[in-house]
């Protein structure tokens, strides 16, 4: 097999993902791949499968009597805490008298087989008695079920000018749960050290947090659990909490039993169990003059966090903090509460409260934009934040380099968008069942946790004496390319090519305390704190190396800062001849007794977020991007098609233009599915009726545009981040907005623009359908030219 | 009679003999792989079909010894129906020299993120590059509808193909061929009963033998490519004490082509079914487009989507407005039933206990006939039908309406036919004005449900819709294109 390509550069090149020939062939083990003895036990998780019931009575007895069968646990064999909340201790790992959503779990098993492990599942006897459920949003609004107090951010006095403008639009929008789809489902390996030592592999996104929460549920300290994970089969925010709670529950499967143990979560259960992207009821009132300036707004997000707090408050708080979008608006309220439902406690998702916060401006501009019978990018672009002025957002941080304005003229030039809307207008006046779509989306996301404390990295970096490199950071890679970007900034600060530097699998006992892998933050922060331990090694060696190089040259001795690490080598730059091959000085440095290895830290700099004012600088910069999506949509079936996605989006000076672009391309794709195909339904009982791929439809091959062109802005370094780059994996999710817009204008084409179509996020076929109907039944109530625009 | 199984894997004949509690008649190929240290690389996604992360090639000889490369669901196949076949997985595809030109490819184009469903994925393009030469972009989409990616918007992995399935499917297997063919047909293909403690397992080779089993058991299930049935073993963890293979009876697999029809074993897989029909009969075309993956229909038979008698059985509407029929055997004779009248209920048909479905028969259309297929679901490919629709009129040269026949799947608890609309269209004129006047008509005959794929509502109006779109599709293709 042919060994990477030599990559001299190693920034800014696009390398092939560190694993893509493992993937390709198979040999990437994932946690379910790891070989174990035959001593491995199948653990089981034994769910409710009511909403809301106390639970009377039960009795394992007979289920522990299988053969086979070696533990069935319920909380009472829970040797530490009954918690796994992350943030608000308001989880169980185990259910004790009551259950609160289908899919908590109430008893663990471990068996020899699957068959015997249901075999046993099937002998648990309980009794409950049935309790009110509040299945809906609407429902734990009218009952005041909320998780916490409301939030509240606010600027100016929208009321008042709500009631000075020309005109006022009222209405409300609902957005769609998502579930996750990781490819790969929730899995932990336990394997038992010695005494109390608990090895742990992991498909988690927070290995320090899983780490943290098996320790309380075994009740030891933190120094006896080591978890790691070497690569997750996606993620996307799923398992940024939950993949705790299939640790915590393999972990005291093996404790229990005392031999290795693996809990790898079938599909229907984890569809059944696990949280989801908040769906929201938001409503909202908008101010604007004739011209469409947006004057004044009040919003109100309602999200449905289910059963528990999980991130959920983080989570509103995003969607707070991006209910402007790319738009300066002078007067703003907004007010945001998480509702209680009896769900499983929904959890962060790519954008992680940012898409819903989007989709609900990107609906009120689109409504504007008809009221007034306008281009709805007129509308946008009228009201984008400017580069001086009008550049301060609802929460009072400034808009720096500020990227709407170059993107916007390049990609209305590049999409072409003035000749195809004309076409897409004349099609429409030919064609009565099809009819064609299009818009033009802003996005601007905030990089950083919101959550300030949360920023920070560390790293260790070791040098072996052949010269190889190996990285341990806190990131976890789930497919993002975060290790390929590590490798790539360890490669070029070291001067080696990229096959000297290996990154390790995460692992605790490497590298402590860290923050999830989430946010989009992971290569910012890791990548600061990879480049500070090797900085700390540079010097080490830059010094050792000048003192070696003046010691063999008493008269022209060589300073430190002359000692330079480039092409596998490192050289004096005032003498060329005092060259070392980076291998062969390893060696040398550790005859002179000098530390190869080292530790690196970083924390984000000037920022700073007040959350009780709902003021500051929550975020170290943006993150900007723009897509033009065009459809074909056959009113008749709701079937849509996707002609054409121009997108540009700025990831600063990418550092790997290859990964960078299948993220940006990924996340559309991915955001498409959530605005389109992707529908949660759950029954009246709170049962999931969409439980697995069979009635759950993320994006095939046959879904992406006929004509895909993505690009990245070019010239556009991003002031201090490691190596001028910007953060990419969320903010091209909700360029996906195109696409649900570009449905709406094709359905409103139905009624001549006339109407504002009746619709809601997912436009299934089912919404496009119903929306046709609608149009065309107001249509004949109000026939065109008497109609008003609302 | 055989007692074991056996099959190519890794250059060499495997064989299973079942005595081994961890390995059962029921035991999918792929929880097979994944039980080996050293095959790991096949996933499991979903256990269902939905996903393609378990995608493996079946390599089969063909009439002339010449083997056949098709991508499967490794979640959805028996261990024993691969009896006699080369199983190739994504650790095969590599040579210590260099990675396969997909493989490659994948890595050129960055089409794999998290790599989850990239074994899966790199198998289907591996089927592509054996199968095809420079495919276009249909072709390829095709190939691909039955593998989810949720990283990468797939446009990479389109593009891998595109770059490396350009070499008329020569590789560095190529050389191995003659001597793989070799052993697959060293491997005995006689009859086979397979005997566990919990499993009875029958995998006869002849009609007459599969008959006399089933006379013997009528209890047995029939498996024709299992994609329904296997769902039952892992999805709803079901034992399944007593079945009967079919898969391995050459009788069933034939296709004839008549000069009034066409007989197609109720054996044949639907890809091959498809090539079969796509000249006179265009719906049913439409219909194998849209069904499913390329890896289902490499498995799924058409006696098994007929046999499995589902309100949402895609083929049913597609082929009942062909008056297609059905034929059922027993061991005391044959017998041919109308396909309209073979569906009696929910999951119910009017096959004894004994018989088996053998053929369905499908006259050729007349020329007057105009039949189209529709399906509405959520997303357009590799879903079960919401509402689908199998459409036929024959039309007058005065651009009357001799006959019609709407046929409706997802609407009620079998697939039916909208009679009073039928009755209403009879010697109408076809306009917009008589479809307008039918559509409400529609409701009369139906009262469907709300489920996971669409509310009752959604279904009752895209039903209606659909006569209307059929319209103004043959509008053009009739004498009422002045309507
Ligand atoms: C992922 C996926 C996607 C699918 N997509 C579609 C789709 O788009 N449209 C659609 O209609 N279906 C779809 N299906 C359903 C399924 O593929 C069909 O029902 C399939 O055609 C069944 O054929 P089979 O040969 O696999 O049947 P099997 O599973 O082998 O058998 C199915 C049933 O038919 C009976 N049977 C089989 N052969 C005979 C025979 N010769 N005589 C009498 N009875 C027999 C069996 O006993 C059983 O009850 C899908 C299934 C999956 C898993
Ligand atoms: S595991 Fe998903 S198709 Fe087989
Ligand atoms: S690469 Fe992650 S699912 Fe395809």
């Amino acid at each position: 097999m042919p060994p990477h390509k030599s990559h001299n550069k190693p920034v800014k090149q696009a390398v092939p993902h560190e694993s893509a020939s493992k993937h390709v062939t198979g040999e990437a083990v994932y946690v379910d791949d790891i070989l174990v003895n035959r001593q491995l036990l199948v653990g089981r998780v034994v769910y409710s499968p009511h909403a809301h019931a106390r639970i009377k009575s039960f009795d394992l007895s007979a289920a522990r009597c299988v053969p086979g069968v070696h533990a069935v646990l319920s909380y009472k064999d829970i040797p530490g805490h009954n918690q796994m909340g992350p943030v608000v201790k308001d989880e169980v790992c185990l259910a004790e008298n009551e259950v609160v959503c289908v899919g908590q779990a109430m008893f663990l098993i471990a068996a020899e087989t699957e068959d015997q492990a249901r075999e046993a599942e099937r002998l648990i006897r309980i009794e409950y008695e049935h309790l009110p459920t509040i299945l809906t949003i609407d429902e734990a609004i009218a009952q005041n079920s909320f998780l916490g107090p409301s939030r509240t951010m606010q600027r100016g006095n929208p009321d008042q000018e709500l009631q000075k403008a020309q005109h006022r639009i009222k209405g409300e929008l609902r957005t769609g749960a998502q579930e996750h789809w990781y490819l790969e489902s929730q899995v932990c390996l336990c394997i038992l050290g010695e005494g109390r030592e608990m090895n742990v592999f992991s498909s988690t996104q927070h290995p320090s947090e899983t780490q943290a929460l098996i320790a309380e549920v075994l009740g030891i300290p933190k120094n006896e659990v080591v978890v790691e994970i070497r690569r997750m089969g996606g993620a996307f925010g799923g398992k940024e909490t939950q993949a705790n709670h299939t640790a915590c529950w393999t972990a005291l499967l093996c404790n229990a039993t005392r031999r290795p143990v693996k809990i790898r979560l079938f599909r229907d259960d984890d569809m059944k169990m696990t949280g989801k992207r908040h769906r929201f009821l938001s409503r909202y009132e908008v101010g604007f003059d004739d011209e469409g300036n947006l004057l004044a707004a009040t919003f109100e997000l309602n999200s449905d966090g289910g059963c528990a707090a999980d991130l959920s408050f983080a989570i509103l708080e995003r969607a707070m903090l991006h209910a402007d979008n790319a738009y300066y608006i002078p007067n703003v309220s907004v007010l945001a509460r998480v509702c209680k439902t009896n769900l499983p406690s929904n959890t962060a998702f790519r954008g992680f409260g940012g898409p819903q916060g989007m989709a609900l401006i990107e609906h009120v501009i689109d409504r504007v934009a008809r009221f007034l019978h306008q281009d709805p990018l007129e509308i946008r672009h009228k009201n984008f934040y400017g580069i001086d002025s009008r550049n301060v957002t609802h929460y009072g941080e400034t808009v720096e380099h500020n990227r709407l304005h170059i993107i916007y003229e390049q990609l209305v030039a590049s999409s072409e968008y003035d000749e195809r809307r004309k076409a897409i207008a004349a099609f429409n006046n030919s064609s009565e069942f099809l009819k064609k779509g299009m818009a033009l989306t802003p996005v601007k996301f905030g990089i950083s946790f919101t959550t300030t404390f949360l920023n920070q990295a560390g790293a260790l970096v070791n040098i072996y004496k052949d010269g190889t490199i190996l990285v341990n950071h806190g990131g976890t890679e789930m497919g993002q390319g975060l290790h390929t970007k590590m490798q790539q900034v360890a490669a070029a600060e070291f001067g080696v090519n990229l096959d000297k530097v290996k990154v390790n699998a995460t692992n605790t006992s490497k590298v402590p305390n860290t923050s999830a892998t989430a946010a989009s933050a992971g290569a910012d922060l890791n990548g600061m704190a990879v480049k500070n331990a090797v900085d700390t090694l540079k010097s080490r060696i830059a010094e050792s190396l000048a003192q070696y190089w003046s010691e063999q040259n008493p008269d022209t001795s060589t300073a430190q800062h002359s000692v330079h690490f480039e092409n596998d080598s490192i050289v004096d730059i005032e003498h060329p001849a005092r060259r070392i091959s980076f291998a062969d000085a390893m060696p040398l440095m550790n005859l002179r007794q000098v530390s190869l290895s080292a530790t690196g830290f970083y924390k984000t700099p000037d920022i700073g977020w007040d959350k009780t004012k709902g003021w500051g600088k929550p975020f170290h910069y943006y993150a900007f991007g723009m897509a033009c999506t065009e459809v074909l949509v056959d009113t008749l079936t709701g079937h849509h098609t996707i002609l054409r996605t121009d997108i540009l989006h700025d990831v600063g000076d990418s550092l790997n233009p290859q990964i960078d672009l299948g993220q940006v391309e990924g996340g559309y794709i991915q955001g498409n599915g959530w605005v389109t195909t992707e529908e949660i339904k759950w029954d009246d009982k709170g049962n999931l009726l969409t439980h697995s791929p069979d009635t759950y439809k993320i994006p095939s091959v046959q879904d992406i545009p006929k004509d895909f062109r993505v690009h990245l802005l070019q010239n556009v370094p991003n002031p201090d981040t490691i190596r001028r780059s910007k953060a990419v994996a969320e903010p091209p999710f909700m360029l996906a907005l195109s696409t649900w817009l570009a449905i709406k204008d094709a359905v409103s084409a139905v009624a001549n623009h006339a109407f504002e179509p009746s619709f809601s996020l997912p436009a299934t076929n089912e919404v496009i359908v119903l929306a046709t109907e609608d149009l065309k039944k107001r249509m004949r109530e109000n026939p065109p030219g008497e109609a008003p625009t609302q | 009679m055989r007692s074991s199984i056996s099959f190519v894997l890794d250059g060499k004949v495997v064989t299973e003999d079942f005595s081994k509690p961890s390995v059962t008649p029921t035991t999918t190929v792929l929880n097979y792989l994944r039980s080996l240290p050293t095959h790991k690389g096949a996933k499991e996604g979903c256990a269902e079909g939905d996903c393609g992360a378990c995608t493996v090639v079946l390599g089969e000889l063909d009439a002339g010894n010449t083997i056949r490369y098709k991508a499967v669901d490794s979640c959805l196949v028996f261990l024993p129906m691969i009896h006699g076949k080369q199983l190739i997985t994504v650790e095969n595809l590599k040579t210590e020299a260099a990675l396969h030109p997909v493989q490659q490819a994948m890595v050129d184009t960055g089409g794999s993120q998290c790599g989850y469903c990239t074994p899966g994925i790199v198998m289907s393009l591996f089927a592509l590059y054996k199968n095809h030469d420079h495919p276009d972009r249909n072709v390829i989409d095709d190939a691909l509808t039955g593998n989810l990616c949720r990283c990468t918007g797939y446009k990479p992995i389109v593009e891998a193909a595109a770059r490396s399935c350009i070499h008329q499917g020569i590789d560095s297997s190529s050389n191995d061929e003659i001597r793989i063919a070799g052993l697959l047909q060293s491997i005995p293909r006689h009859s086979a009963l397979i005997q566990t403690s919990n499993h009875t397992y029958f995998q006869p080779r002849t009609l007459l033998e599969a008959l006399t089993l089933k006379h013997q058991h009528p209890k047995a299930i029939i498996i024709g490519g299992s994609t329904d049935v296997a769902l039952r073993v892992t999805k709803n963890h079901e034992q399944l004490r007593q079945l009967l293979d079919v898969s391995l009876v050459d009788e069933l697999h034939t296709i004839r082509n008549h000069s009034e029809s066409l007989s197609i074993g109720s054996g044949v897989v639907l890809n091959e079914v498809w090539s079969a029909v796509e000249a006179d009969f265009p719906a049913l075309a439409d219909m194998f487009a849209v069904f499913g993956s390329l890896q289902i229909r490499n498995l799924a038979t058409l006696g098994g989507n007929i046999g499995s008698a589902s309100p949402i059985g895609d083929t049913l509407s597609a082929l009942i407005p062909y008056n297609a029929r059905v034929v059922l055997e027993r061991v005391s004779g044959r017998r041919e039933v109308e396909l309209d009248q073979f569906v009696t209920g929910y999951r119910k048909t009017v096959r004894k206990p004994d018989e088996l479905i053998v053929e369905i028969i499908l006259p050729k259309p007349k020329q007057r006939s105009v039949v189209k297929w529709y399906k509405v679901s959520k997303r357009k490919d590799l879903d079960i039908s919401t509402v689908s629709a199998g459409f036929r009129i024959d039309i007058n040269d005065t651009n009357q309406i001799q006959n019609a026949m709407l046929v409706y799947g997802g609407m009620a608890e079998r697939v039916k036919r909208s009679s009073s609309a039928e009755a209403f269209l009879q010697g109408k004129p076809w306009t917009r004005e008589t479809i307008e006047a039918t559509m409400p008509l529609i409701d009369n005959d139906f009262n469907p449900i709300s489920d996971a794929r669409g509310s009752k509502e959604f279904r009752r109006i895209v039903a209606r819709n659909l006569l209307l779109k059929f319209w103004d599709d043959t509008r053009k293709e009739t004498n009422g294109a002045a309507a």
